[in-house]
């Protein structure tokens, strides 16, 4: 099993919500859209180009610390959203605008070009129409992002880093607890909340309105 | 010299085109009320029941009483969060402790309800069968049918949605068809007598109404999806009152109907000497085929129904989870189809549990579990209605927040009043709605078991007050509850000293 993550928070996101296989479904559509776009959210704010304002109402805002762009597109894409908003929006309402836009073929296909995505392509048989459909280009790669959470709550003695803290905290949020936690030791829940409650406080925003996000999904049934 | 006025928000634009409109909000609340099994199922029950031919009045005053509630009640909706649930009006109205009570009355109301149709839902299947040669067992039918629901119910919500939308589309095209059939063949004319004033009162007066309200139930549900509504001040409202007048005209043109059909003086006798009586007219005018096509939908409608109570009581325990007021665990989604499926298991083995213990007991399925755990389960109903149109009027009458006086102050005040005597008339004439002695111990037994449930409730919430302030401070809020757990533990503190 590759040890080396993904190079991104919003990569690995992917491949924990989308990829399904025996160990872990896939999530509901909807639910990776949210997924991602908390991922998305959470690497900008770690990268200091966005921040939250918690106790105003949850607001997205660019930070002002004077980092440079982004680099890549994708962030580059929010940025630029967040920038152009007349006022500033709430957490909850980009999370939806962001799964309404489909960030998950986005981001899909950054890791295409990356080479950790594969882009096929076919035409269905009744209505002609083109599907997009993206596949891991490697099985392990895929089963990393979980792999290392599950390592992390099994040994219990290494302390996570922001990024993976938020990708654990994110993993739970959409419904894959059973997954995280399947055989691993009766602390890891107690480790696992103990570095979830040491999220900066913008994370936490994020993961909360996540969290709260995937339950009003499962009360409507809106996917 | 005035502001330029703020450039438009793309995002908000964009969002704005995938809210869902009046329609769409309409058609989830009328899935949910499933009227054919409140005609077919309840109305003809009521004439035996109630002895007396006020039934369209009932529906017709309930309807009122409803639409008075659903003015402040959709007000307040779109002041709160949590807003699909009864016991989050409560928790914001009266505070957290008579909102825990609220919602265990609630969750345990809408889980017998739910358990209730199995009986009719066996014997309906069992009768269906028969027809084809088939002799199965009533619980054998119900089992079949309580693990289809308990599958659905594990599903997405979106699936069970088309299917309840196709049930309903056939249910209200058959309702109609013998409805116009009903006045076409009058007995005497078509009589008005029915909806004379002096056609609703005496002992039965409360037994008529507490089974119209239950016909309602559901008209609730456009709130649910408050925040996904394209106007949250109007859809949701528009949609709610559309609700309601639909299916009071839906229930008062069907009973009157089949009052018409039968003759004024004939139609309690027939009702009691025939339960299917409304399938015998529709043979007897159109054909027995048609019959047999009324029992085989009323099959699926009480399936839809159970579908539906199933959903709705799954909400309620998965909200609850996600507050931590019951176990955390009924608070997990699954993963693939994001339904509540803890919850939903939970209620599915609750069924079963009924099912098996009915059948054991070889306890009679229509009258003992469809009749008698249903009106039950009503009372409770009602109990939660009436409290939370108190909730509405306690809570604008702290703050008006911008709304209308007939919204905050008038409609919400006349609504307690009016639910407050149904409740009271319910309660005492609950003895007729249970067909027992006046004094008997059943009907005295109910009021106060649902008394003991909302206690206990409340000795919980206080608990969580105590014991728990961060789990305190979330009650109400549901699926943003940890939100409201997870704030700086001042804050939370501060919620948990209020109510």
């Amino acid at each position: 099993m590759p040890e080396a993550p993904t190079p991104r928070l919003v990569y690995d996101a992917l491949l924990i919500t989308s990829h399904n296989d025996f160990y872990k479904p896939a999530v509901a559509p909807r639910v990776i859209g949210l997924g991602l776009g908390a991922a998305l959210i959470a690497e900008l704010v770690l990268s200091g180009h966005l921040d939250v304002w918690t106790r105003e109402g949850s607001k997205l805002v660019c930070s002002d610390r004077g980092a440079p762009p982004p680099s890549d597109s994708l962030g580059l894409w929010l940025i630029e959203l967040v920038r152009a908003e007349p006022a500033n929006l709430a957490v909850p309402e980009w999370l939806e605008y962001l799964a309404l836009v489909d960030i998950y073929a986005k981001t899909a296909e950054h890791m295409a070009v990356a080479g950790l995505m594969v882009r096929t392509q076919r035409r269905t048989r009744w209505r002609q129409r083109t599907q997009v459909a993206y596949e891991a280009s490697d099985a392990l790669t895929a089963q990393a992002p979980l792999a290392r959470m599950r390592r992390y709550l099994t040994a219990l003695d290494t302390r996570m880093s922001l990024v993976d803290t938020f990708l654990l905290a994110l993993t739970e949020a959409v419904g894959l607890s059973r997954s995280l936690y399947l055989q691993t030791p009766a602390r890891a829940r107690e480790y696992a909340e103990a570095h979830v409650r040491a999220l900066p406080a913008p994370l936490q925003t994020v993961r909360g309105h996540l969290a709260a996000a995937v339950a009003t999904t499962a009360l409507t049934g809106n996917l | 010299m005035s502001t330029p006025p703020a450039p438009p928000s793309m995002i908000r634009s964009a969002l704005a085109r995938d809210k869902l409109g009046t329609f769409s909000l309409l058609h989830f609340s009328l899935t949910a009320a499933t009227p054919l099994t409140v005609i077919a199922g309840g109305v003809v029950v009521m004439f035996a029941v109630a002895g007396q031919i006020g039934i369209p009045l009932g529906y017709i005053v309930i309807a009122a009483c409803l639409w008075l509630f659903s003015v402040g009640y959709t007000t307040m909706a779109r002041h709160i969060t949590n807003a699909g649930a009864m016991y989050a009006f409560v928790s914001r109205g009266l505070g957290r402790i008579p909102g825990v009570a609220a919602a265990w009355v609630a969750a345990t109301s809408y889980c017998a309800l739910q358990a209730s149709l199995y009986g009719l839902l066996g014997l309906t299947a069992q009768s269906v069968l028969e027809r084809i040669g088939l002799d199965v067992p009533w619980w054998g039918a119900a089992l079949v049918a309580w693990l289809l629901i308990g599958l659905l119910g594990t599903r997405a919500v979106d699936i069970n949605a088309k299917v309840l939308a196709v049930l309903l589309s056939i249910e209200i095209a058959v309702i109609l068809l013998f409805s116009v059939s009903n006045f076409l063949h009058p007995a005497d004319g078509v009589s008005f007598a029915a909806l004379s004033p002096s056609a609703l009162g005496g002992e039965a007066a409360g037994a008529v109404l507490a089974l119209a309200v239950i016909g309602f139930i559901g008209f609730e549900a456009p709130t649910v999806y408050g925040e996904e509504a394209r106007d949250r001040r109007r859809t949701v409202a528009r949609a709610t009152l559309a609700t309601i007048g639909i299916l009071a005209v839906v229930y008062v043109a069907s009973s009157w109907s089949i009052i018409t059909a039968v003759g004024d003086g004939n139609i309690v006798s027939a009702a009691v000497g025939d339960p299917d009586l409304m399938f015998t007219l529709a043979g007897d005018q159109l054909g027995s085929a048609w019959g047999t096509i009324g029992e085989v939908l009323l099959l699926t409608s009480v399936t839809a129904a159970a579908l539906s109570f199933h959903n709705t009581t799954a909400r309620y325990l998965f909200a609850l989870g996600r507050e931590q007021v019951l176990p955390a665990r009924l608070g997990r989604t699954s993963a693939r189809a994001c339904a509540p499926v803890a919850a939903s298991v939970a209620q599915t083995a609750v069924g079963g549990v009924v099912i098996v213990i009915w059948a054991v007991f070889e306890l009679d399925p229509l009258t003992h579990l469809f009749y008698y755990m249903g009106t039950a389960a009503g009372i409770g109903l009602i109990a939660l209605i009436t409290t939370c149109a108190i909730a509405v009027a306690v809570y604008f009458a702290r703050d008006q927040r911008d709304e209308p006086v007939w919204n905050t102050r008038i409609a919400p005040l006349l609504a307690c009043l009016a639910l407050a005597g149904v409740m009271w008339l319910s309660v005492i004439h609950f003895h007729t709605l249970l067909g027992v002695e006046k004094g008997s111990l059943l009907p005295r037994l109910v009021p106060i078991l649902f008394a003991a449930l909302a206690l206990l409730g409340a000795g919980w919430g206080a608990y969580l007050k105590q014991v728990k302030p961060e789990v305190y401070a979330g009650i109400g809020y549901g699926a943003q509850a940890t939100l409201v757990q997870s704030a700086e533990p001042e804050e939370t503190a501060e919620v948990a000293g209020g109510r």
